[in-house]
């Protein structure tokens, strides 16, 4: 009876322990406020849908700084913030509709680039302010410059493009905002997504600094918790502890929709057996981590409860050969390189197996699916030449040695070290079998996972320092596509392979105000098909992305652009 | 036994400072905040980085900043992330995440470690002793990480599937937003069903070396000449195990506990990471991943305060509880 009694007693403090500790978690569980509304027309809010977010929860909301500069808050945001283009799932660009009256068309025939924006007369604020030209010249005012001398901003990611205007005016009223070019900026619709000046304005450019260098800290939410989206974002809603953020319909959204009542996101991490699951017990319901193969293929495994997609995206791996490099200062070894190279079954080994969709890429401007894109590769490269890579070696002076290593008299042999990032199986993958495959022609590659790759002048091995022989990574694509000249124009700051061709130089600082987008691709391809005589960089593969959703939902259509998989926010509903 | 524990604190804040020193300086060689931005299409401005070095006092030579960090350790000020969050307040959320966890664990962990170790004991070489044997050697042997990757595929969506409810979770302290459509019961079953697995994962990383090691002083205790003469003068076998075994053999115990505390924080990391809790341990990780230095030497210095007291309350209740040994 005594032993029972205790038995129980231990058992009973275990529970009691567990009960308490349970009862007392969380602490700052955020009260979730739910306002009734929601937009115009035949999508009514009804039900939840969580956001399994893998990359690290925000620390700060602004997107114009470093803190807020994470994928995490431009899918937060991309609900919330109106923009005046959005990239389409096949890379083309539309107009957002719902805040703009007609799609803007950029004037050339004057002086000066001039774009017109007629904004709706029912897109508002939240607070039922109206959107307005004030508000693309505040945007436009707050990033035009990161010099504090010349009233800019120095804690400012970026600049392009708002520093090419000259003004921005209303039109004939305040719903139409007038852009003025001051050169012309052929990406000009990469530009206005926009903040709201009644809200953020401090009146002049040092305040406006203050508060943007002060961002807006993820626990204190969005400042007046403003949104022109269809969804809004309270503080009250915000749970920095428990990594959660929940967004609730904007009841003053002026387009159709949203679907949700609740859309949760919740940081999960990149782990894939925590992805999987997650959506195997439902407790996500949408998520889009970084594809690998065991984590595509336990999620296909999963269907028909789970639906997934792989889509290639803008990002897209290359080699970059360093030209200060003894050895590869001479482009026969660069193109010695490349004809060794078997890109086709390269990629059959790596991207391939997780969709046979996969192709190589030929073009460093453009991706395979873009609609710019042109094949520019010369069709030696198209296949493995070993025979052709060693004429090439030895009519610059190499031989084979016994051990198949190629020598030059004055350089000696042709040992190279090929760097990559940390952690990335891949990008490892990729690095084996290239040094396989170039081996046979004489070159002798070491991998070196390099932890500085990315890191300044100041690390010898970086790219920056330039202290690297061929380097593996990514570059990221876009559909706005004249800053191409900061990676391959001659001395510009992110060329780090050192590529110099004169008319290359010429081509890409032409695209930088070529206004006529089909002469611009025209340059862009023409620039690329140069750089294949340069050969200083090697493209390889587009990288896939990956997005998985509980067969539950509706209106999901992955976007493999910076768009991200909630590019169509207010279109995702649950069945 | 009060010079000892001023002799132990002052000791430690040598080893605190010296391992603070060198895990600075590991950092300030391997950290790159900038990184991330130098591959960024098109390029930030120069103003951007110049701007970001001087926030981030990366122009300032490593001693200076490594003193001027130590200044605010002493007032309570831990220094703030790259992104310009306070650590201390971070650190002390994040505790309150971990303890939760480390808490629950232990308590379980140190029951059935008790229940297992006397069991075996005094089953020596039956059938309970070698299947408990087996078992113990088992999860020794398994790796955290995939421990928990089993109990979320074979524990919470197995069972989930087969009541048809969902009682077990995989990720998380509690379910997003649960607020809005539960009630406060449905709020607390919610909560609790979060905290037994993660419970049980990091539990059974001690226990099952805990029972070992209760099994063995058992054992020990067992076969002195006390409770033989105990039992020589007719006292309950029961009585003998528990007031005069199990008492005596739960003193080496209760200093492993103490020393494993440092043990278990460092099994919460992974943990933590597998089921999604936002603690001490996916701080640490997050932060190496972001080169973000204060929160790494934020939670090098919690962890170490943490490690350093339990072995001071290690040795003190080995005092305590053995009244033949004197610290003095």
């Amino acid at each position: 009876m005594k032993s029972t009694r205790r038995g129980t007693a231990v058992t009973a403090t275990f529970a009691v322990a567990a009960l308490v500790l349970a009862a007392c978690g969380g602490g700052d569980d955020p009260t979730t406020e739910t306002p009734s509304g929601g937009g115009e027309g035949g999508l009514e809010p009804s039900g939840s849908a969580t956001y399994g977010e893998s990359t690290a929860f925000p620390e700060n909301l602004n997107p114009l700084i470093a803190a807020g500069n994470s994928v995490a808050t431009s899918n937060i945001l991309v609900g919330i913030l109106p923009g005046a283009f959005i990239i389409q799932p096949d890379f083309s660009l539309s107009h957002d509709e719902n805040l703009l009256e007609s799609e803007p068309v950029s004037d050339d025939s004057g002086d000066q680039q001039v774009v017109t924006y007629e904004i709706s007369d029912d897109a508002i604020w939240s607070d039922e302010t109206p959107i307005t030209a004030a508000d693309f010249e505040f945007t436009w005012r707050i990033q035009r410059s990161s010099d504090p001398a010349d009233g800019g901003c120095e804690v400012l990611l970026g600049t392009t493009g708002y520093d090419q205007i000259e003004s921005v005016e209303p039109g004939d009223d305040d719903k139409t905002a007038v852009v003025t070019f001051t050169d012309p900026y052929p990406d000009w619709q990469s530009l206005f997504t926009l903040y709201p000046a009644h809200i953020l304005d401090e009146g002049d450019d040092a305040a406006n600094c203050t508060a943007i260098t002060e961002g807006w800290p993820i626990a204190e939410g969005l400042p007046e918790e403003f949104s022109g989206g269809p969804y809004q974002l309270t503080a009250a809603n915000i749970d920095a502890g428990a990594q959660t953020v929940v967004l609730t319909p904007n009841p003053n959204w002026y387009g159709e929709g949203p679907g949700l009542e609740n859309l949760i996101y919740q940081s999960i991490g990149s782990e894939s057996n925590t992805t999987v699951a997650a959506l195997q017990n439902n407790e996500v319901q949408l998520a889009s981590p970084q594809p690998q193969l065991d984590l595509v293929g336990q999620i296909e495994g999963l269907a028909p409860n789970v639906t997934s997609s792989i889509d290639f995206g803008l990002s897209f791996e290359h080699f970059d050969m360093n030209t200060a490099n003894v050895h590869l200062g001479k482009p026969e070894v660069r193109k010695a390189f490349a004809l060794a190279l078997d890109r086709t079954s390269l990629v059959e080994a790596t991207v391939g197996a997780f969709d046979s969709r996969a192709q190589v890429l030929n073009n460093r401007v453009f991706v395979n699916n873009q609609p710019e894109y042109v094949d520019t590769a010369p069709e030696e490269y198209n296949a493995q030449d070993i025979e052709g890579a060693v004429a090439l070696l030895e009519g610059v002076g190499y031989t084979i040695g016994a051990d198949g290593v190629a020598t030059h008299p004055t350089d000696g042999p042709l040992q190279l070290t090929m760097s990559t990032t940390q952690n990335n199986p891949l990008r490892e993958q990729t690095i084996d079998l290239a040094t396989a495959q170039v081996a046979d022609a004489g070159f002798a590659i070491e991998k070196f996972l390099d932890p500085d790759i990315f890191a300044g002048a100041e690390k010898p091995t970086s790219l920056e320092a330039r202290g690297f022989e061929i380097a593996l990574f990514a570059w990221v694509s876009s559909p706005f596509f004249s800053s191409t000249k900061s990676l391959y124009v001659t001395g510009e700051g992110q060329n780090y392979a050192g590529a110099s061709v004169p008319e290359v130089d010429e081509l890409l600082n032409a695209l930088t105000s070529e206004v006529d987008r089909d002469a611009a691709v025209t340059m862009a391809n023409e620039a690329d098909a140069l750089l294949w005589e340069e050969m200083a960089t090697i493209p390889l593969y587009q990288k896939p992305t990956f997005t998985a959703w509980s067969s539950t939902l509706e209106g999901i259509e992955p976007n493999a652009s910076l768009a991200g998989p909630l590019w169509n926010v207010g279109q995702i509903t649950v069945a | 036994m009060f010079f000892f524990t001023v002799r132990r604190l002052l000791s430690s804040i040598v080893v605190l400072f010296a391992s603070s020193l060198a895990v600075f300086a590991l950092c300030v060689a391997s950290f790159d905040p900038l990184a991330p931005y130098r591959t960024r299409q098109p390029a930030p401005p120069p103003e951007f980085f110049a701007n970001l070095r001087e926030q981030l006092n990366l122009n300032e030579p490593f001693i200076s900043r490594y003193f001027s960090w130590l200044g605010g350790v002493l007032t309570l000020d831990f220094g703030e992330s790259n992104g310009g969050t306070a650590v201390g307040p971070q650190l002390l959320g994040r505790l309150g995440v971990t303890a939760r966890m480390v808490i629950a664990a232990m308590v379980l962990a140190v029951i059935l470690a008790i229940i297992v170790g006397v069991l075996t004991a005094v089953r020596q070489y039956k059938p309970e002793d070698y299947l408990f044997t087996f078992l113990t050697y088992v999860l020794i042997a398994l790796p955290t990480f995939w421990f928990a990757a089993l109990l979320k595929e074979f524990v919470a969506i197995q069972f989930n599937d087969l009541v048809g409810q969902q009682i077990f979770y995989t990720i998380g302290e509690q379910s997003p937003a649960i607020e809005l459509i539960g009630t406060r019961s449905e709020i607390f079953w919610d909560r609790l069903g979060h905290l037994i697995l993660p419970t049980i994962s990091l539990a059974m990383l001690s226990f099952a070396a805990w029972s070992r090691f209760q099994r063995a002083a058992m054992l020990d205790v067992l076969n002195s000449d006390y409770i033989r003469l105990a039992r020589a003068k007719g006292l309950q076998r029961r009585r003998v195990l528990v007031r005069h075994g199990l008492r005596n053999a739960l003193i080496p115990l209760t200093t492993v506990v103490a020393l494993n505390v440092g043990l278990i924080m460092g099994g919460a990391v992974v943990t933590e990471t597998v089921f999604v809790w936002h603690g001490m341990g996916e701080y640490l990780i997050v932060s190496i991943g972001r080169s973000d230095l204060f929160p790494v030497l934020g939670w090098l210095l919690v962890a170490a305060f943490f490690v350093i007291l339990f072995n001071l309350i290690a040795d003190l209740l080995y005092a305590v509880l053995d009244p033949r040994i004197r610290l003095n």
